[in-house]
């Protein structure tokens, strides 16, 4: 009988290498393979692991809320009555917002000024408000010679809120008017800001700023109460130490908001130096009277300029 | 005279100030100066600024890029065991173990070594498994795309001062040993060329450029978060030490906050001010290693910068921003002989944020002296000690008096034994270790 196929399936099959083991090379290939294989598995498993973890707070503490209002008190040239009217209007505008007051002395940063102007010692008093409240978001210094005349504007709502802020921040100003090379970056947004603050017709004022609580505030105020500035007998003292350090050191500049004056730092009608729409008009936030600042040597006094609004304010705020 | 206010910046660069100027005139108004009474130095000034331009291609300040994403890319690089120590398989497990040990994520890292032990025993030569191991260093989970070395050369080279064979040789030398020890570990070597030193004798602040350089190799290395300058006349004597194992794996083991430890300028610490909070009047900052910016060591008289680290940070690009001003230098240039290494002194004392990221390694860690430097009696504390294999040598002082050449060549002899060594050693035990895997696979085969 003849076949004319050969059987289909040998009953002994040959000994091959091909069916129980595979060559050494080829054994050599698939572990590499298989080995590559599981390393890609496990990388992409892991990948999402790896980038999912805890992000870092640059700015602010967790936890922080609310504003503390800091103001230095020169309880030595400033009489009882008029730091009453100053207290008086910083509570009342404190109350309705939830806010905290920092009430500070002058002459408890003596030691820490030594021999440079009594000015300087708003630096070291909002580091003592932020040591003092340290889970607080936001300080905000104001000048004793200065009231607040419309307190039912909250920071947030006036100034702090994103999209407001946003809208405020003056861009591409020279930061010491009027011509300084210097500019404002104009690309900056809200959360690049930790420090806000307003000019005047000469300089950035440090009377009334809002600086937000991080490293960038320990930073700032260390900086800006550098021993050598405070010796270098700049003719305003801290204020153009203020005016020296934004325009010579991009990483504080790029950190700071500059305003319209008028939102933080309204001056009086009779004092001169605010900038382009910078005086009081009904209405606005607070007014200045930074006349009274240069305090003539003499017993404890007043600031005459403010009586006035005294009354209008406390007038307004009896009738609410 | 009256120093209005700040002396003002200029256009295109350069100040003018009552102390510095040689005029005279203060500029309280911006830039009022009229051209003319400047022209000789305004003309040096765009020359040699023209001249740094073509070395450096980088601004030297962003507000960009400091997003969130960059920011958490580096975070988790830092996280990331590395493959420290020297390289075998062993340690590989052993990493993996010391990974399981973290919390969190730590199970999932141990996979990835396993990952990269398994090609490494699945490649059969001591070639492909040196380039397997090479690769994960410099791979984002190896983690030696962390560091740069960032090495100072050309110092008094160039313009300044004639250059002889022996400076050749220093350079050629000091350059080969960090692109060695680079190359071992995956880290980055930037040679910073410090040619542009006509542009700082200008601006009277030369030996700031540290600075600069450092900021520009930030923006050039954006995975890097460690950035280890040294300057020329150094020695890295052990190439099988990696700075992960040697300092950052335990960086809070490693250095010391508290200066008291070890105070040669007698700096007040911690600060007693009432007004300051408790990070500015701790003595070790806030005790937690990730606020750890700036590692540097300490000499016998104060700081020493011919090798520290600076971690990318907001904090500092603050230092760098505010190691030079020109107010603190008008005042100080003359009492500052050491210039920037004093004026880091100066700040660290007067600006308490500065203290509280500052923390100090052992001088000998990374930066042994020579005898000779730091005074003729042999200090323990200060001078290498070859019985304990110190880690970097630093001939500080060597141009004074004397001989940067042959030390550098002595230490490049004590260092080749060294490692000479070591190469044995890791040969002898690659070949047990593949002896035993697969010496008996191949014998099976060929039965």
């Amino acid at each position: 009988m003849q076949f004319a196929l050969p059987p289909r399936k040998s009953p002994h099959p040959l000994p091959s290498v091909h069916s129980s083991r595979l060559p050494y090379y080829r054994k050599k290939q698939l572990k590499t393979v298989a080995l590559f294989a599981i390393a890609v598995l496990v990388i992409i498993f892991l990948l999402p692991k790896l980038f999912s973890s805890s992000p870092i707070s640059s700015a602010a503490p967790a936890g922080t809320a609310g504003v503390v209002i800091v103001t230095l008190l020169d309880r030595d040239n400033l009489s009882e009555g008029y730091i009453q009217k100053i207290v008086s209007n910083r509570e009342d505008y404190a109350k309705r917002h939830g806010y905290t007051n920092f009430f500070a002395n002058t002459s408890d940063y003596s030691d820490a000024v030594g021999d440079s102007p009594n000015s300087w010692a708003l630096i070291p008093a909002v580091r003592h408000a932020m040591a003092t409240y340290p889970r607080s978001a936001y300080y905000f210094h104001l000048s004793p010679h200065a009231l607040i005349m419309n307190p039912s504007k909250s920071l947030k709502s006036h100034i702090l809120d994103k999209s407001r802020l946003e809208s405020l921040m003056l861009k591409d100003l020279p930061v010491v008017p009027p011509d300084s090379i210097i500019k404002t970056f104009s690309h900056l947004k809200e959360k690049d800001i930790d420090f806000i603050a307003t000019q005047d017709s000469t300089d950035i004022s440090p009377a009334s700023f809002i600086l937000k609580n991080g490293d960038f505030a320990r930073f700032f105020l260390d900086f800006w109460f550098e021993p050598l500035f405070r010796n270098y007998k700049f003719v305003k003292a801290e204020v153009h130490g203020l005016d020296h350090i934004m325009q010579w050191h991009p990483t504080v500049l790029a950190r700071t908001a500059l305003v319209p004056q008028r939102l933080l730092n309204a001056y009086s009608k009779d004092s001169s130096g605010a900038s382009a729409d910078g005086s009081y008009k009904d209405g606005d936030f607070l007014i200045r009277f930074p006349a009274c600042d240069s305090s003539p040597a003499g017993p404890p006094h007043d600031c005459g300029e403010m009586e006035s609004y005294y009354m209008i304010w406390q007038r307004k705020v009896q009738n609410e | 005279m009256s120093l209005s206010r700040s002396p003002s910046p200029r256009p295109g660069g350069g100040w003018s100030s009552p102390g510095l100027t040689p005029s005279g005139t203060s500029t309280p108004r911006g830039f009022s100066p009229s051209p003319s009474s400047l022209a000789p130095s305004e003309i040096s000034w765009a020359a040699a600024k023209a001249k740094s331009e073509e070395v450096r291609g980088y601004p030297s300040f962003s507000t960009r890029n400091s997003g969130f994403f960059s920011r958490q890319k580096r975070r988790i690089s830092a996280r990331l065991p590395s493959m420290a120590r020297q390289w075998s398989w062993r340690t590989i497990l052993e990493d993996a173990d010391a990974a399981k040990e973290d919390a969190g994520l730590g199970r999932a890292y141990a996979g990835v070594h396993w990952i990269f032990l398994l090609l490494a025993l699945g490649s059969e030569t001591y070639r492909e498994q040196t380039v397997i191991v090479h690769l994960y260093r410099r791979s984002p989970l190896g983690g030696g795309r962390k560091f740069v070395i960032i090495l100072g050369s050309n110092v008094e080279g160039g313009v300044m001062e004639w250059k002889g064979a022996r400076e050749w040789a220093i350079e050629r030398n000091s350059i080969w040993n960090k692109e060695l020890y680079a190359h071992e570990w995956g880290y980055e070597l930037e040679v910073a060329n410090l040619l542009a030193k006509k542009r700082y004798s200008h601006e009277w602040r030369e030996s700031w450029e540290k600075g600069d350089v450092i900021r520009e190799v930030m923006q050039k290395y954006p995975h890097a978060e460690w950035f280890w300058w040294l300057d020329l006349n150094t020695w890295v004597m052990e190439y099988g030490t990696s700075l992960q194992s040697h300092i950052f794996s335990h960086l809070e083991d490693k250095v010391y906050r508290d200066i008291n430890v070890n105070n040669p300028l007698n700096i007040t610490h911690p600060l007693p001010e009432f007004w300051l909070d408790e990070v500015g009047r701790s003595a070790e900052g806030d005790g937690r290693p990730e606020s750890i910016n700036m590692l540097l060591t300490q000499d016998c008289s104060g700081f020493n910068l011919g090798s520290f680290f600076l971690r990318r940070s907001l904090w500092t690009d603050r230092l760098l921003d505010a190691w030079w001003d020109p107010v603190m230098y008008e005042q100080m240039h003359m009492n500052w002989e050491h210039k920037e290494q004093n004026a880091l002194e100066w700040i660290y004392q007067s600006q308490p944020w500065i203290r509280s990221s500052v923390a100090f390694l052992p001088q000998r860690s990374i930066n042994s002296f020579p005898p000779g430097a730091c005074g003729e009696e042999e200090n323990p504390a200060i001078h290498y000690q070859e019985k304990d294999r110190d880690f970097l040598v630093n001939m500080a002082g060597c141009m004074y008096g004397r001989d940067c050449w042959s030390e550098m060549h002595h230490y490049r002899a004590v260092s080749n034994k060294h490692n000479k060594t070591w190469k044995e050693w890791c040969e002898q035990t690659y070949s047990g270790i593949h002896d035993w895997f697969f010496k008996p696979e191949d014998v099976q085969e060929q039965e």
